[in-house]
């Protein structure tokens, strides 16, 4: 089991430095961030000041050893704009990415739970075929075109805005951005429940528990759900990293001041620190999540303790 | 409503916690608070570290220049207006003195005066070797002593004789700063909690959602219309635009060219387009290099062949209805007594004269390429299709490479590259034609350099930046022009246009600007 925790911890560090590099890589590549900061029109001494500044005009290997140095030291650099520590800058984002991205899960799970097993135990129904049409439309629509609809339909017709409401926000205006952020998880949790419950409602424990005469709700919420629930745990741990990834275009579509829309802006502005940090940060995101998932693993499912 | 103890009781206390909180209760009452929508915000507020679009939609309601134009009678403003300086005369050649306005209040009742306006145009700030806030070197060119030589009263000292230091107050560098409260708190805390001399005093800045501001009843130039403005970022256009059909909104910036129209037939919202002093372009590649040896634009016929063939009025007024225009090369009406309505430009839409301009050239198809940025002008790669078009016409070859951005496209080989050319105001053409084509400019300077101008430029730019009086500088202004327009190093399109989204019933009109202020004077 040491052996098994040893590797799953290994492979994260290897996937986070990898991460980090080709960031590194491929920031320096697409563009030259000195000519980004200065105006379009800049003479070049002013170019060269700021390439100067940020050390770009050192070797490229000196730049790449000299950023995992401060990396390996806690120092994740700074916003070649505001000056403020990239650390900070996300620090002051990630509240509202919590926000959306915690509402958005709750509501996909409970609804996909739900959707899900109305399907299952209406299996070959008209709800079941409605449900299942329900959850490819949310699985295959994306959400850019979804969240642009529902704003405009919104405002249009029923002269209500519905995007980001800045400092002063309520949790009313949370509604319209988390139900696009989850749609596409509640499509998937709620097909996946139905697999899932179906096939754990036909297994010999099932037929064995209604022997034993436990009543059919008991049966159903005690012995069916948990069990079908547990490749879910695998499902939700993956779409975490969706709804990091979704929150780029749905914090940019609500106007939701988050860490997605800083990473757009922090592209679009070559704030190469920034960006760094946050890829870096919202990779180590997605890499701890399954680190979890496995982890969780370890207690719900015996078979891997054993091995 | 029905009266009862409990509302008569709240009624009191509301109108009890009013009186309180504001000391001129009836300018307060029925002022609007109005909310921005915009793309952007500049992550810091200082007014020339944040030198930008979307900084310089904020500062001027923050912070006052020593010096204005005048934008709310006439559009284009080339009327010069008193700000903070009421007055301003040249003492010797190469020195101004300013004269400042009295009893002006920064944010926190510190009264501005020479000492606050000498450390605003610094050259710890401005012109030194290291300066603070190195986006404003270009504005403060040529300064080299800026000293408060009474209460009231400030010398600036140029190297050489320049005539246009009172019009280089209007833009960031003349914004005046107050010392005491910048050096209690330092740069990067300046930058997120500013403050001036505006109108609009900070209430909140977070660069990542809004900036909040309040009226600021002390402002000299009182009474302040709003009682607050919001500037939110709402970086999707479609969100911008649901959130002022909604009424949530009362203003938003940056419509997309080709949705103006469902702006305008929207109810109750109106559209503005305004044409501004900044001219999208291309430069012809006109060198030899390394990259690109045998360079077919080195020959000036094929270049003016170029200029010919392409109906560029044709192409403005598909593309922007009566919105904007073409101007004849460095005929613009910002210039007051130098724009000359009736000057046209040598090379004009003329398709036979093209040809015959091409069959001068040892030109044999060859591919030209033109490196273009994707999205950052409005309507250029539309624009840069239908030239394309017309070039094949003649039988001249271009191929567009679009790229995502500058120091891509800056990257050789490239016949043409895209650009845009402010006109920044000088009250005349010494910044499109002299700073922005002469011998220090990135055209002739930098990696991506593209020209090396002609004798006879540099000896009519050189007349130009010494000449004193009207009547000399305007001809040798002429004379750069046509220096200019005979070795044609680049193709102007049209004025650039912004354009805001503005709910029906607020009378505001930001002039032919990117600027917007929201003063008594465009607030009308």
């Amino acid at each position: 089991m040491i052996g098994f925790i040893f590797s799953k911890v290994a492979r994260a560090v290897i996937t986070l430095l990898v991460t980090v590099t080709l960031v590194f890589i491929f920031i320096r590549f697409s563009g030259d961030p000195a000519a980004a900061l200065a105006p379009p029109d800049a003479p070049q001494e002013v170019i060269d000041q700021y390439r100067r500044a940020l050390g770009l005009d050192q070797p490229f290997w000196v730049q790449y050893t000299g950023y995992l140095n401060r990396l390996a030291h806690g120092d994740f650099g700074y916003s070649i704009h505001s000056g403020r520590p990239s650390l900070q800058i996300f620090l002051d984002r990630l509240p509202a990415t919590l926000r959306l991205g915690g509402i958005a899960l709750v509501i996909s799970l409970v609804a996909g739970l739900g959707l899900g097993a109305v399907a299952a135990l209406n299996r070959g129904r008209p709800v079941d075929r409605a449900v299942m049409g329900f959850s490819v439309f949310a699985f295959a629509m994306p959400n850019f075109l979804f969240g642009l609809v529902v704003i405009l339909t919104g405002s249009l017709m029923f002269q209500v805005y519905l995007g980001g409401q800045g400092a002063s926000g309520s949790i009313f205006g949370v509604v319209a951005p988390a139900l696009t952020l989850g749609l596409a998880s509640m499509g998937s949790y709620a097909r996946f429940t139905r697999s899932s419950l179906l096939e754990t409602i036909n297994k010999p424990f099932m037929l064995a528990a209604e022997a034993r005469g436990i009543p059919y709700k008991r049966r159903l919420l005690r012995h069916a759900l948990p069990n079908a629930a547990i490749p879910l745990v695998t499902l939700v741990g993956l779409s975490l990293g969706s709804l990091i990834a979704g929150s780029v275009v749905t914090e940019q579509v609500f106007a939701w001041p988050g860490v997605g829309q800083l990473l757009v802006r922090s592209v679009a502005t070559r704030d190469i620190a920034t960006v760094q940090f946050l890829v870096l940060a919202i990779a180590a995101t997605m890499v701890i999540a399954n680190l979890i998932v496995d982890l969780l693993y370890l207690v719900i499912d015996p078979r891997i303790r054993a091995r | 409503m029905k009266l009862t103890r409990r509302t008569l009781l709240s009624t009191a206390a509301a109108i009890g916690t009013v009186t309180m909180m504001n000391p001129l209760p009836a300018l307060a009452q029925d002022r609007p608070n109005l909310l921005i929508a915009v793309d952007a915000l500049w992550e810091t507020m200082d007014p020339v570290i944040g030198i930008s679009t979307s900084g310089a939609r904020v500062h001027y309601n923050l912070f006052d220049t020593l010096v204005r134009r005048n934008r709310w009678d006439d559009a284009d403003g080339t009327e010069l207006v008193p700000w903070l300086a009421t007055s301003w005369e040249r003492t010797t050649p190469t020195v101004w003195t300013f004269h400042l306005r009295e009893g002006v209040k920064f944010h926190d009742g510190h009264v501005m005066d020479a000492e606050d306006v000498a450390f605003s145009i610094s050259e710890q700030r401005l012109w030194g070797e290291n300066p603070e806030a190195p986006r404003g070197t270009r504005y403060a060119n040529g300064i080299i002593r800026v000293e408060a030589t009474g209460p009231l009263t400030v010398e600036i000292e140029t190297e050489v004789p320049d005539p246009s230091i009172a019009y280089r107050m209007v833009t960031p560098v003349g914004f005046v700063l107050p010392k005491h409260y910048y050096e209690e708190v330092g740069l990067e805390a300046f930058g997120q909690n500013p403050m001036g001399t505006g109108p609009y005093k900070l209430v909140s800045f977070d660069p990542s959602t809004e900036l909040v501001a309040e009226a600021f009843d002390d402002h000299w130039n009182g009474p302040v219309p709003a009682q607050s403005l919001t500037f939110r970022i709402v970086p999707e256009y479609s969100t911008r635009f649901a959130g002022l059909a909604a009424g949530e909104f009362d203003v938003i910036v940056s419509i997309p060219a080709d949705q103006v129209e469902q702006v305008r037939n929207t109810p109750g919202i109106v559209a503005l387009e305004k044409s501004i002093e900044n001219y999208p372009m291309f430069a012809f590649n006109t060198l030899n290099t390394e990259e690109l040896p045998d360079n077919p634009l080195t020959d000036v016929n094929l270049r003016k062949a170029m200029v010919s063939a392409v109906d560029r009025d044709g192409i403005a007024q598909a593309l922007w209805g009566g919105a904007t225009y073409v101007p004849a090369p460095f005929n613009f009406p910002e210039y007051g007594d130098y724009f000359d309505p009736d000057r046209k430009a040598a090379y004009s839409y003329d398709p036979d004269r093209a040809r015959e301009l091409l069959a001068m050239t040892d030109y044999d198809g060859e591919e030209l390429i033109w490196h273009i940025t994707r999205g950052f002008y409005p309507n250029y790669e539309v624009a840069a299709e239908f030239m394309v078009e017309q070039w094949r016409d003649i039988g001249i070859n271009v191929r567009i490479r679009v790229v995502d951005n500058f120091s891509l496209a800056y990257q050789r080989p490239f016949h043409m590259l895209n650009m845009s050319m402010s006109s920044e105001f000088s009250g005349d053409p010494y910044r499109p034609l002299w700073l922005d084509w002469g011998p220090n400019s990135s055209r002739v300077n930098a990696s991506h350099k593209t020209w090396v101008p002609t004798e006879g430029y540099l000896e009519a730019g050189e007349r130009f930046a010494a000449a004193q009086e009207f009547e000399e500088r305007n001809a040798a202004y002429l004379d750069m022009v046509r220096e200019w327009e005979d070795d044609t190093p680049g193709m102007y399109f049209w004025r650039n246009v912004v354009s805001y989204g503005v709910r029906e019933d607020l009378n505001w009109d930001p002039g032919n600007s990117a600027v917007t202020i929201f003063d008594r004077l465009y607030i009308k």
